[in-house]
């Protein structure tokens, strides 16, 4: 079905982030522009579905909008907001019950300059677990558009969510995600994010609201070539008793600007909270802010961060070189390290998957 | 006949202006095993960074021939490639780089697992290289590094510094593999050039000639143990005004 609407570049973006309907899943939504192309899940214990039909469905979830995403955020949230077309997606996993293989979601632009305004709902309920991998890309052929995009999760005690994001845009693309995510009581998120290939800018900040006993892990592996503007941060707000947030980023500017940012806010006694921002410039023209910030608002909570920014150093590249690798290959082996992103606690065959992610994305942009 | 792999004359090196080398000769046949002494600031661990071209280390005058071929232009790659392999004193720490992945990159050894354990470093292959290992751990990850590279040229910069007995016990038995000492004599081609302050390599390994430094310069060779008990005995200025050819 997919193949008789999309046409050939489309299906090439779609595999780009990792869009494979031939691998072992419980769900997916695809979206493109405006349209949803494909909704539907396999499991009678998970619901997968267009807002706009679960909005006419259950009228409590009209509560739920903008509640972690606030409309006064600012002017991109007012838009999706005014936004009259509701796109995006619903999907709720039922309480204690674990959808075992990843929904696949993707977000495609497909006709140049193209704005697309999405909102998504993603709430599992008590003791549930739920994988999310969400592609955002454009057709092979477009290189303009914006992307406006609104997710709210929700995540109720004792439930597991993972989030892996891969943002693969065309080379004049903006894009302005605006997340955030309740994690109850003993409860998990993990959000991972990869963009590893030009785009013109992307903004986002997403925010954890973390309560007691609960975690929410970020982490994020990017790369900026020349003229890409990526300002990517992540915010978690501790608000109980063994709240834990983790922070971790890895960025390579090879002549692009990236802005790390990362602020974990502890609230309550008793919480903990760790950042990691590591940054490294591949020359001179690259631009890398590094701002990892901690708020305590109680004195019993444990908060650290470290951070650091930097090219190569001479004595690796010369240890590599002494062992017989050529300069070149020394680079490489030390970059797709640098990349190399290992998410504790992830499932075998999710980790997989972004390691293919990334090196899929590494040969597409010679990385 | 004797076979030179290594033959340096007049070897004069600078580190940021300041010469370190200042005429220095040294002559390695193939099979034999080259210890080097000196006092600190001698230029021991310049001499090896030299020969593989390291940063910092600027060769002003003077000819390094390795296989027959002069070296001194090659980069640092080629010069590792042509079969010198460095063991370095401080190895740094490389974030994101597993052993694993860094021996997969450089091996040319058909039996590398068995070295892994004979060395004790199964636990580390997975560990970001030479990041968090104590002494004895890095020296033992160079010497394998040098196992998997099976460079004809073997140069180690103080295998025993901050090593603990059964350390040294564990790196010799590796050294002694790459030079090939499982081999009858004839059958042996490897070379080493070796750094000692302690002399306690000497317990481990066959060493056939010793040279001290000082200065920039070799001004003695000889018997190895027995220039180290001198060393030992007398400090090295008494050996400085002995001349060359110690013992021999």
């Amino acid at each position: 079905m997919i193949n008789e609407i999309l046409d050939e570049g489309a299906l090439q973006a779609l595999k780009n982030v990792a869009f494979d309907q031939s691998k072992d899943i419980d769900g997916t939504f695809l979206a493109a522009d405006d349209r949803v192309v494909q909704s539907r899940s396999i499991s009678d214990d998970l619901e997968i579905l267009p807002v706009e039909a679960a909005l006419e469905k259950y009228q409590w979830l009209r509560k739920k909008l903008f509640s972690l995403v606030p409309i006064d955020k600012d002017e991109y949230v007012k838009r999706v907001a005014a936004n009259e077309k509701k796109l995006g997606y619903f999907i709720r996993v039922k309480e204690g019950k674990n959808i075992f293989f990843p929904i696949q979601t993707c977000y495609l632009i497909n006709n140049n300059n193209f704005t697309q305004m999405t909102h998504n709902i993603v709430i599992c309920e008590k003791n549930s677990q739920l994988h999310l991998i969400s592609g955002c890309t454009t057709n092979a052929h477009i290189t303009k558009g914006t992307h406006l995009g609104v997710t709210e999760y929700f995540i109720n005690e004792g439930a597991l969510l993972t989030t892996t994001m891969i943002h693969s845009w065309g080379s004049e693309v903006e894009v302005y995600p605006r997340s955030g995510a309740q994690i109850g009581k003993n409860a998990k998120f993990i959000s991972n994010y990869i963009a590893l290939t030009k785009v013109k800018k992307i903004q986002m900040n997403p925010a954890a609201y973390i309560y007691s006993g609960g975690l929410a892990e970020f982490y994020s592996v990017v790369y900026a070539p020349k003229g890409s503007q990526l300002d990517l941060g992540s915010q978690a707000f501790l608000q109980g008793d063994g709240a834990t947030a983790n922070i971790v980023s890895r960025s390579v500017s090879n002549g692009g600007d990236i802005i790390i940012r990362g602020q974990i806010t502890g609230n309550e006694a008793g919480a903990r909270g760790s950042m990691s921002c590591n940054g490294l410039m591949l020359d001179k023209n690259s631009q890398i802010h590094a701002i990892p910030e901690l708020v305590a608002n109680d004195p019993n909570l444990d908060l650290s961060h470290e951070a650091s920014v930097g090219m190569i150093s001479r004595e690796t590249l010369a240890y590599l070189m002494a062992s017989g690798i050529n300069e070149e290959d020394a680079r490489g082996l030390v970059i797709e390290g640098f990349l190399d992103l290992k998410v504790p606690g992830l499932p075998d065959y999710l980790q997989r998957q972004i390691d293919d992610m990334i090196k899929k994305c590494r040969a597409s942009t010679a990385i | 006949m004797d076979r030179t792999i290594l033959d340096i004359s007049s070897l004069f090196v600078t580190v940021e202006e300041k010469p370190i080398l200042k005429g220095l000769d040294l002559h390695i046949n193939e099979a034999e095993v080259h210890i080097l002494f000196g006092p600190n600031g001698s230029g021991k661990s310049t001499l090896l960074s030299s020969l593989m071209q390291l940063p910092g280390y600027s060769i002003q005058s003077g000819e390094i021939k390795f296989k027959d071929q002069i070296i001194n232009e090659l980069k640092t790659d080629e010069i590792a490639k042509m079969g010198i392999g460095l063991s370095f004193q401080h190895p740094p720490a490389i974030h994101g780089v597993t052993l694993s992945k860094f021996l997969e990159k450089i091996n040319q050894a058909d039996d590398l697992e068995n070295q892994v354990k004979e060395l004790a470093l199964e636990d580390f292959l997975y560990r970001d290289l030479n990041t968090g290992f104590s002494g004895g751990e890095l020296k033992r990850a160079e010497i394998l590094k040098l196992y998997a590279q099976n460079p004809d040229l073997v140069l180690i910069d103080e295998p025993e510094s901050g090593v603990d007995l059964e350390n040294i016990a564990i790196i010799a038995k590796a050294i002694n593999k790459i030079l090939q000492y499982d081999k009858p004599c004839k059958e042996r081609k490897k070379s080493a050039l070796i750094i000692t302050h302690t002399g306690h390599i000497l317990d481990y390994v066959e060493a056939d000639i010793g040279h001290i430094i000082i200065d920039g310069k070799i001004v003695c060779s000889g018997n190895p143990r027995t220039l180290m008990h001198a060393i030992k005995q007398n400090g090295y200025s008494s050996l400085t005004t002995k001349g060359k050819d110690h013992d021999k």
